[in-house]
């Protein structure tokens, strides 16, 4: 199938003409259909998030750098510890993530777009207006106070009486629409999009990674919605999921989020593996050690990632027999990780290694990400577990792989595929201020917090007693995050600096590429590859240079490119569903002018989002998009 | 069982089986007998729990198995991708149903 | 591949239309992955079910409460309107666009008369039975569940509905054919939804 896919698109309806209704400015942005803007517009709303996130760490940090410190009330305290997982968990590292997906795998994959740039752009809206809802909470009485687990009785209405909580379901809901829709676009385009010769087995590993993440995400989301369901019916409607009084158990709100929570990492840790797996390569000149066993342990991690998630749950006292269970799941993981671990190190064993920014992050990423991974192994053990349960020991493991993990991966991709985003290289020496300042930083962060948990500090309280031994380290601790702050700034200000200079990047800026994006121009056109380009081996651009050929031997003749229409009913879709989800949040609400309470409290509010949004679905079924040609003069223009 | 020729035009190459309605009807009897067993043997009563819930469920499999398979077109080529993400799907389910069997409630 | 394009310009349709475009076939295969995406949604509605079944807080318990010759005809209907869908996509194949619309407008009347009585039985539980979303952690879960599937089939009759018009329009050509397949996929995965209801739900309720 893969091998028709691009031919087919040359075949045209005969009423489509060539004329094409070009919007610029902020017209472009809203209504763009085209992956590498989609992926843009995810780099900067994720930013933005990560942004707002970062702000909190600091501000808790700040609240717990002495002992019974008064910079923060408790509220307030809970509030920003809410809201800073659920905000770089859902809101930071996802869309940076689906930037790069976004920005990458179409090329890494040899297709001009992917399966369906319509819902690309939908899946990005709704991504934002949910995360814009979750954060209207600051400034709609009350962000919600409950955890980013928001573990029931907590969350209920009963113990948690302002519409905070309300945001957190409804916010996410959306926002979990929009991720759920970027995932099944991914697995159909890496399913039927790659280009001639490109089977399973020759795909990049981001490419792979992406794949199994993506699938991940189609059987986890679900979960979740319908967890978020039940807990917005129990606040909204009066329902008794998690009451106990009326035969509710909040134990079930446990098991449905963790079904979701424990994949979710899962999520966000295998893009991450995969970047590391591109870059490593890139870098050392060696195709990737073990690529095969990366494949297969890419996938036992997504099924054990299934199978673990009541390690989240051992002190709620599920028994010997489940705890036994899942904490042998759990430890399994360990093998395909530590394979991926091993797979690495051999990759630079003997390598030309190049120590440039995008290497460094992946370089310090093994051995920091290990570390996550090993106090991960020591809290599978259930009994263990008692004691480290809900303290910082808890909090370091997760700072480790996730920041330890990720947030590296992260900034290696952007580093490694910025010149290929924006045609500029960001600068090295600025770039290696951030690696060691963002890495130190992070190590003084949450090295100490492991001991902290250790001696016993509770995670989520807002302050402690002096003479606990706590003091010290708590200081070491947020003079970390502060340095890890500088490290955003140094990254922000390259990002600045680098966006001024020209966009002169070349086609191949690293100059060891190995993979399909790195054959055509920085930033790519916005058909991408003018003729699709033939695979003939895994690493499809390195088997090229070595057989000292310059670029992709074609697999078609130039010939007419159709591209899919800009529109505007995405952003039209996801504002009505922001638009309804604020009137349900509201509808029991009394207002103090009449007509407002009425609009809300008989889902006048509601039914209009909803309107505006199955009314674009209609307009978006009813009128068929041709699409619009480049055709092979204006290719050769160029 | 009928099956038409469908008229070849141009070159392609491989040969359509028009599948008749007869088979789909009987796929229906199939499912209205295994459907009426589940009924009658409730409605019927008298039936020990335990045997009724596994006759039940196994009613109930092979039913969607049927549906899925020929309504569904799950049976035919090309259907692998489908195949395997709707056993992953069922797979998710099923783990979440012995969560709630088995891990919600204790003494 | 480019002889199904090439047809579907000179205006005959090929065999299956609805894979004759790459558009098509990418519309039937992230719908085959949308619904391994629902049997999870429904998946944590069931065990969400499943978990809270036996919690009546003194409301009336699924003995009481379910009627089997009601269930039996809703069963019934969906699973009839289920066959007649199959019966469109035949009359799709054979390139038969009137027969098409008719048996998309009988699966709409029949998943019509299923909603009706869907609507009939909850406003039944609620004013007679005094069970309603509030009673107990039985009956919110009852209601979540049955409710999400009566939701889908409401989708479900009013995007065929919109089909049948698009039909009546544009004709059956390869842009109109992938959005019926898809659509008739969806039907029947409401109708394996609601084998599985109706042995869990009513006919296990029944049972005890």
């Amino acid at each position: 199938m893969a091998q028709t896919a691009q031919s087919l698109n040359h075949a045209r309806p005969p009423e489509a003409g060539h004329s094409v209704k070009r919007h610029t400015g902020l017209m472009d942005w809203i209504t763009t259909v085209d992956h590498k803007k989609i992926a843009i517009l995810y780099l900067w709303a994720g930013g933005l998030f990560f942004g707002i996130g970062g702000l909190e760490a600091i501000l808790i940090r700040i609240q717990l750098i002495k002992p019974m410190n008064t910079f923060l009330d408790a509220q307030t305290f809970n509030e920003l510890i809410t809201m800073h997982g659920t905000t770089m968990i859902f809101l930071g590292v996802m869309p940076v993530i689906f930037a790069l997906m976004n920005a990458v795998i179409p090329l890494q994959i040899g297709a001009r777009d992917v399966a369906f740039p319509f819902l690309n752009a939908l899946g990005f809206w709704t991504f934002l207006f949910g995360g814009l809802l979750l954060n209207l909470s600051w400034i709609m009485g009350g962000a919600p106070d409950a955890g980013w687990t928001s573990y029931t009785p907590l969350s209920t209405s009963t113990y948690s009486a302002t519409h905070g909580v309300d945001f957190y379901t409804i916010g996410l809901q959306i926002a979990g629409l929009g991720t759920l829709i970027g995932g099944i676009n991914f697995l159909a385009t890496i399913i039927t999009m790659r280009a001639p010769g490109m089977s399973y087995m020759r795909m990049p590993m981001f490419a792979w990674t992406t794949f199994i993440t993506s699938a991940i995400i189609l059987f986890a989301f679900p979960a979740i919605t319908v967890g978020l369901v039940l807990l917005t019916f129990d606040r909204i409607l009066g329902a008794n999921f998690f009451e106990v009084g009326a035969g509710g158990n909040p134990v079930l709100w446990q098991h449905i989020f963790w079904i979701f929570g424990h994949p979710e990492v899962y999520i966000l840790i295998l893009p991450a593996f995969g970047i590391i797996s591109e870059v490593i390569p890139t870098f050392a000149r060696k195709r990737l050690f073990g690529y095969s066993s990366m494949v297969f342990a890419t996938i036992l991690i997504a099924f054990l990632g299934f199978m673990v998630w009541a390690h989240h749950m051992f002190t709620t006292g599920l028994g010997p027999v489940a705890n036994a269970l899942f904490s042998v799941s759990t430890m399994l993981i360990a093998v395909p990780t530590g394979i991926k671990i091993f797979n690495w190190l051999f990759t630079m064993w003997g390598g030309q290694v190049r120590f440039t920014t995008p290497n460094l992050f992946a370089v310090g990423f093994i051995p920091t990400f290990t570390m996550g991974g090993v106090t991960g192994v020591m809290l599978a053990s259930a009994p263990a577990d008692f004691q480290f349960h809900d303290t910082y020991f808890v909090v370091a493991h997760f700072h480790y792989v996730i920041v330890g993990g990720l947030v590296l991966g992260l900034f290696a991709g952007l580093h490694y595929w910025w010149p290929k985003m924006f045609g500029r290289m960001l600068d090295e020496g600025l770039g290696k201020w951030t690696f060691w300042t963002f890495i130190i930083g992070f190590h003084m962060t949450f090295f100490v917090q492991h001991f902290l948990g250790l001696m016993g500090m509770q995670r989520r309280v807002f302050t402690y007693l002096p003479n606990q031994q706590f003091d010290l380290l708590n200081l070491i601790s947020t003079i970390g995050a502060g340095l890890m702050g500088v490290g955003m700034l140094f990254f922000l200000t390259n990002i600045f600096l680098t966006s001024r200079k020209p966009a002169d990047a070349a086609d191949d800026p690293w100059e060891d590429g190995r993979t399909l994006e790195w054959t055509i121009p920085s930033p790519p056109p916005e058909y991408n590859f003018k003729q699709t380009p033939l695979v003939r081996g895994i690493d499809a651009f390195w088997k090229e240079k070595t057989a000292g050929h310059k670029g992709m031997t074609p697999s078609e003749p130039v010939g007419s490119i159709h591209m899919p229409s800009a529109t505007i009913l995405p952003f039209l879709m996801s504002v009505g569903i922001f638009i309804a989800g604020l009137g349900f949040m509201f509808s029991r609400d009394t207002f103090s002018s009449d007509a407002l309470s009425f609009l809300f409290n008989n889902y006048i509010v509601t039914g209009l989002g909803l309107l505006i949004t199955f009314g674009s679905m209609l307009m978006r079924s009813l009128f068929d998009d041709h699409g619009w040609h480049i055709e092979p003069e204006e290719l050769e223009g160029r | 069982m009928v099956t038409e020729q469908h008229p070849q035009e141009g070159s392609v190459k491989h040969r359509h089986r028009q599948e008749g309605p007869q088979r789909h009807i009987v796929v229906f009897i199939f499912s209205v007998v295994l459907t009426l067993i589940a009924f009658a043997a409730v409605a019927a009563g008298g039936v020990n729990a335990s045997f009724a819930v596994i006759l039940l469920l196994v009613m109930a499999v092979l039913q969607v198995f049927l549906q899925m398979g020929f309504w569904m077109h799950l049976k035919d080529k090309g259907h692998l991708m489908p195949i395997i993400f709707m056993l992953g799907g069922f797979f998710i389910a099923g783990t979440c149903i012995v969560m709630a069997l088995y891990w919600v409630w204790w003494d | 591949m480019t002889t199904a394009h090439a047809e579907a310009v000179k205006g005959t349709l090929p065999h299956e239309p609805e894979k004759a475009t790459l558009e098509g076939r990418n519309k039937v295969l992230a719908f085959w992955l949308f619904l391994g995406g629902e049997a999870v949604l429904f998946g944590t509605l069931f065990a969400t079910f499943l978990a809270l079944r036996n919690q009546t807080n003194d409301g009336p318990s699924a003995n009481e409460l379910f009627h089997l010759p009601l269930v039996a005809a809703a069963t019934f209907l969906l699973l009839v309107s289920s066959l007649t869908s199959v019966f469109a996509i035949q009359a799709m194949h054979r390139n038969r666009p009137a027969l098409l619309r008719s048996w998309l407008l009988v699966t709409v009347v029949l998943g019509a008369a299923f909603l009706g009585l869907e609507i009939y039985e909850f406003s039944e539980y609620v004013r007679h039975e005094k069970f309603g979303m509030t009673t107990s952690a039985f009956s919110s879960a009852f209601y979540t569940l049955v409710g999400f599937h009566g939701a889908h089939v409401a989708f479900g009759i009013l995007w065929i509905s919109v089909l049948i018009g698009q039909l009546v329009r544009k004709g059956l050509t390869v842009v109109t054919a992938p959005k019926i397949y898809v659509s008739a996929m969806y039907w029947h995965f409401i109708d394996v939804v609601w084998v599985f209801i109706f042995t869990v739900v009513y006919l296990l309720g029944k049972v005890g």
